[in-house]
């Protein structure tokens, strides 16, 4: 997993601190003429030849103190990190493993632990228990472990999980083998860092303790340089400069550098851990004059509208229209690109994704034309969605009242609340819960909340997105039955995105098909539905039972839906085509007219001898 | 129960270590008490009887708000304690808050454009801040606004004459400013890596893409995403505070800062057993305190906690 460019500076600058420290630790010898803990000049003695950096209050060596100081301070912090993140592992798998009271018990200690203040355990037991430095790193560890224990734990639980699974998988000898690679792989990221982690913190409280005068009296550290610097009033004469600074921004390298490379690492070997961010999307406005003026009696015309991913085109040229007063139904399996034309329309397609495409027409409005401000006046005014997993896309920590208020004072409503409360009574939330917030109320009920906000301004075009999905065949229509009362009450138009051809096909008075990124068949419902022409819409109306009764169908689409990374040339469908021939493996059918509807097929298009070809969608 | 378990721990760790305070007070060579003297004083000071004993003494004095004598100087200690507590209290939740509030503020602002390069900028910096000694930044404070600028007195939370009014009120904030600011910017590391990766997790949320979809503005949908967002950062700040509690020991020491952590400093180097214990226990609890708090303000933020236990 490469490093994003952010990353790597922490990295680099991380590595070279940390060499600089290790460096100094090993060189000590050669790099300090003197050594650190006996006099070897005057007291007080200013920077010289002799001594790059003076002397402290006894005639000590402050510049060996500054090279040795690093020994103690990797020492201490190596020795703590690994007894402490041994432990701390140890515990959590134990704790994690065998569960009931064994886990309760050790969580108990590390809770305990974990709320106690630090240093002032440290420092407490470092009084009863002696000062030498092996003591001191002993009870550091013996503070630090929890922390690791305690994070570690969450892995192996879900771990356990995991492993039941992989146990179940695979019977026999390997299985053993299986858990412990999984396990390690899973800990290993987790663990370096927690590592990284008490070895800085190890290295400060030790530092601290030494600064207290409290570490251990025979060795000089960067903390006890301090320490006498502090005592000798350092900072008031000019001293400070070569006894208070190179101690304290030493100290500093080694942390900075601890700390940076453990964020680097962490990324690095678990790149989920700092997930994805939503970025606004990228919007390009056009401003050349091709596209086209808008067709007369349309809600929405889409004309040539192209999404990219990552160099993958998941919608392929799209021409779809919203004919005014004419409800319009577009199927796909999931995975086919109709969400994302969706969102390509709204304007907030994520991240990585680039929109291409001659014309997006709302009424007389070409949304392509709107720069990132405009399109979100249009959103939730002139144009609503009610989104895919609609169960989920409430604020959980305000009432569903205040939020369809929000709404309507987008369209400047004098009384947001009073509006918000007659939209939800009107979308069938009795009135005692119009202050609930939304995880008290069921998932029809929240899927009426997003419906009344979506229509809170009256909207030219509501996009429906699955607007059922997850909600029971009851509670379906219901919802589909008020989308459509509030439809011709509000005068609005609906476009209704489903993977569910029966859901649709009652209700909708145009049809369109999708598949791998294209329309492939598109009309009147009636028409397209009675006597289908592409290939595929007849497997699809062949994987439902019929609508009139007739019991032929059941017979699942064969196959499966293609990659977008690798689609194959020719017609996306043909692989899965039965009626394909020598020309669809290699050739990309244009959308021409047959019959009444648009149909992308060469079988359907041949079959017609005055098949039109309307062209120019190959991209 | 974990106060019962605090108490414990407070009561043994001191009788389990090595060394006894009379033989530190007086030297067992050194002839100056009989056997005799000698059983008079562990009497007063509670350290006579068998363990068993002893901790039913401690628990019962505890009780009655008795925390023995100090070893020291022969003052209550619950007196010595209650004096340092006031000061103690002032300067870490003075730290807790500022540090809070700017790190939240700080990481929000990174986390919502992660990535670029402010949140790079601003996540070396703080990291680095972080990274700081808490008495190398003290020193180094003081160096700076003390003894070069002279703007802030050098040390102690008041000054040696009375005074009386605002110009007291104005003499203990300008003695507070440095040691609060060096606690601060201890703290600060935390609560920001913590905000910055609640930000960017919340935005990633299905109300969040909702919210732009509706047709907010982007502040808006920023401040619901930083409403949001808050949840998991109560917790870590309210944590935070028994690591400032560590901390302030050795800021309030370079400050000489009259504190309950610069008198545990002093207790443990006069092995002064009652009142290290009495401090101890004091922050021990009040880190328990801080959990506690923390469980009051997690529902406060959250309706879906809040709500469960009434429906």
């Amino acid at each position: 997993m490469a490093l994003r460019p952010g990353t790597r500076i922490l990295a680099v600058v991380g590595a070279t601190f940390l060499l600089l420290v290790v460096g100094a630790a090993v060189f000590a010898d050669v790099l300090a003429a003197h050594p650190p803990d006996r006099a070897s000049g005057a007291p007080y003695e200013r920077p010289s030849a002799g001594h790059l950096l003076g002397t402290d209050d006894l005639g000590r060596d402050l510049w060996a103190q500054l090279v040795f100081g690093a020994r103690v301070s990797l020492f201490v912090g190596l020795l703590a990190a690994v007894i402490a993140t041994v432990t701390g592992a140890a515990a959590a798998l134990v704790a994690g493993w065998r569960g009931g009271w064994v886990d309760v018990l050790i969580m108990r200690v590390v809770d305990l632990v974990l709320s106690l203040p630090f240093l002032v355990l440290v420092l407490v037991l470092a009084t009863y228990f002696g000062r030498g430095l092996q003591v001191l790193v002993l009870l550091i560890a013996g503070v630090l472990w929890a922390r690791p224990a305690r994070l570690l734990r969450g892995q192996v639980l879900k771990l356990r999980e995991f492993g039941h699974v992989v146990a179940a998988d695979s019977m026999g000898a390997g299985q053993v083998r299986i858990l412990g690679v999984h396990v390690l792989r899973r800990l290993v990221p987790l663990l370096i860092s927690q590592f990284v982690r008490a070895a800085a913190v190890a290295v400060i409280v030790q530092s601290g303790v030494a600064f207290l005068g409290m570490g251990d009296p025979g060795r000089v550290s960067w903390g006890s340089t301090l320490y006498f610097a502090n005592n000798g009033s350092a900072i008031l004469t000019d001293a400070w400069l070569w006894w208070v600074v190179p101690p304290g921004v030493a100290l500093t390298v080694l942390i900075v550098g601890l700390a940076f490379a453990g964020f680097a690492l962490e990324e690095w070997a678990e790149p989920q851990l700092v997930g994805h961010g939503w970025r606004p999307p990228i919007h390009r406005r056009l401003d050349d004059d091709r596209g086209s003026e808008p067709p007369p009696g349309v809600a929405l015309a889409i004309r040539g509208l192209s999404v990219d991913f990552d160099g993958s085109r998941v919608v392929r040229a799209v021409d779809l229209t919203v004919e005014r007063g004419r409800m319009l139904g577009l199927v796909g399996e999931s995975g086919c690109g109709k969400s994302t034309l969706a969102l390509a329309v709204m304007g907030l397609v994520p991240h990585p994704g680039r929109v291409h495409g001659r014309s997006v027409h709302l009424g007389d409005v070409d949304l392509r034309r709107l720069g990132r401000r405009g399109l979100q006046r249009i959103r939730g005014r002139e144009l609503a969605v009610v989104p895919q997993a609609a169960m989920s896309v409430l604020d959980p920590t305000r009432t569903i009242l205040r939020q369809v208020a929000e709404s309507s004072a987008l369209g400047g409503h004098p009384d947001p609340d009073g509006h918000a409360g007659t939209l939800l009574s009107r979308v069938g939330l009795p009135a005692d819960r119009h202050r609930a917030f939304p995880h008290e109320l069921s998932g029809g009920q929240r899927q009426r909340v997003v419906i009344a906000m979506a229509v809170a301004n009256r909207p030219r075009l509501v996009i429906a997105d699955e607007p059922t999905t997850g909600l029971d065949v009851e509670t379906q229509r219901q919802i589909l039955d008020l989308l459509d009362e509030l439809r011709i009450e509000l005068g609005m138009d609906l476009w209704l995105i489903s993977h569910d051809l029966p859901v649709v096909a009652s209700r909708v008075d145009d049809l369109a098909i999708m598949y791998a990124g294209r329309i492939v068949e598109v009309g009147a419902a009636g028409q397209v539905l009675g006597a289908p022409t592409h290939p595929y819409t007849s497997l699809l109306l062949d994987a439902f039972p019929s609508l009139d009764g007739d019991r032929r169908g059941g017979r699942p689409v064969p196959g499966e839906a293609p990659d977008p990374m690798a689609l194959p040339s020719g017609c996306a469908f043909a692989p899965r085509c039965e009626q394909r021939v020598d020309r669809c493996t290699h050739d990309e059918p244009d959308t021409m007219s047959v019959g009444g509807t648009l149909v992308a097929c060469h079988v359907a298009g041949s079959a017609i001898d005055d098949a039109t070809s309307l062209g120019g969608t190959t991209p | 129960m974990v106060v019962l378990a605090a108490l414990m721990v407070n009561f043994a760790l001191p009788r389990l270590a090595p060394g006894d305070p009379i033989d530190y007070l007086v030297p067992p060579d050194s002839g100056i008490v009989d056997a005799e003297q000698r059983e008079a004083m562990l009497e007063d000071f509670g350290l006579h009887g068998s363990s068993l004993d002893q901790f039913g003494r401690y628990l019962a004095n505890l009780t009655r708000g008795d925390l023995g004598v100090s070893v020291r100087d022969g003052r209550a200690v619950s007196e010595v304690v209650v004096d340092r507590l006031w000061w103690s209290l002032l300067l870490v939740g003075t730290a807790v808050l500022v540090s809070t509030v700017l790190g939240v503020a700080l990481g929000f602002a990174a986390g919502w454009r992660r990535g670029s390069r402010r949140d790079v900028g601003l996540l070396a910096g703080v990291l680095a801040v972080d990274a700081l000694p808490a008495f190398f930044v003290g020193l180094m404070l003081m160096l700076v606004f003390s003894v070069q600028l002279g703007w802030f007195p050098v040390y102690g939370a008041t000054a040696p004459e009375s005074l009386t009014g605002l110009a007291w009120v104005v003499d203990v904030i300008e003695r507070l400013a440095l040691p609060a600011t060096t606690l601060t910017l201890v703290g600060l590391g935390s609560v920001f890596v913590v905000a910055r990766s609640s930000m960017v997790s919340e935005l990633g949320e299905d109300h969040v893409f909702m919210a732009r979809a509706k047709g907010l503005a982007e502040d808006r949908v920023r401040r619901q995403a930083a409403r949001n967002a808050l949840i998991p950062v109560s917790t870590v700040a309210l944590l935070g505070f028994s690591t400032l509690v560590g901390a302030a020991t050795v800021v309030e020491a370079v400050f000489s800062y009259p504190g309950l952590g610069s008198l545990a400093f002093e207790a443990v180097r006069a092995r002064d057993y009652p009142v290290l214990q009495a401090v101890f226990l004091l922050l021990s609890l009040v880190a328990i305190a801080a959990n506690l708090v923390a469980d009051v303000v997690y529902p406060l933020l959250d309706p879906r906690v809040r709500r469960v236990g009434s429906r």
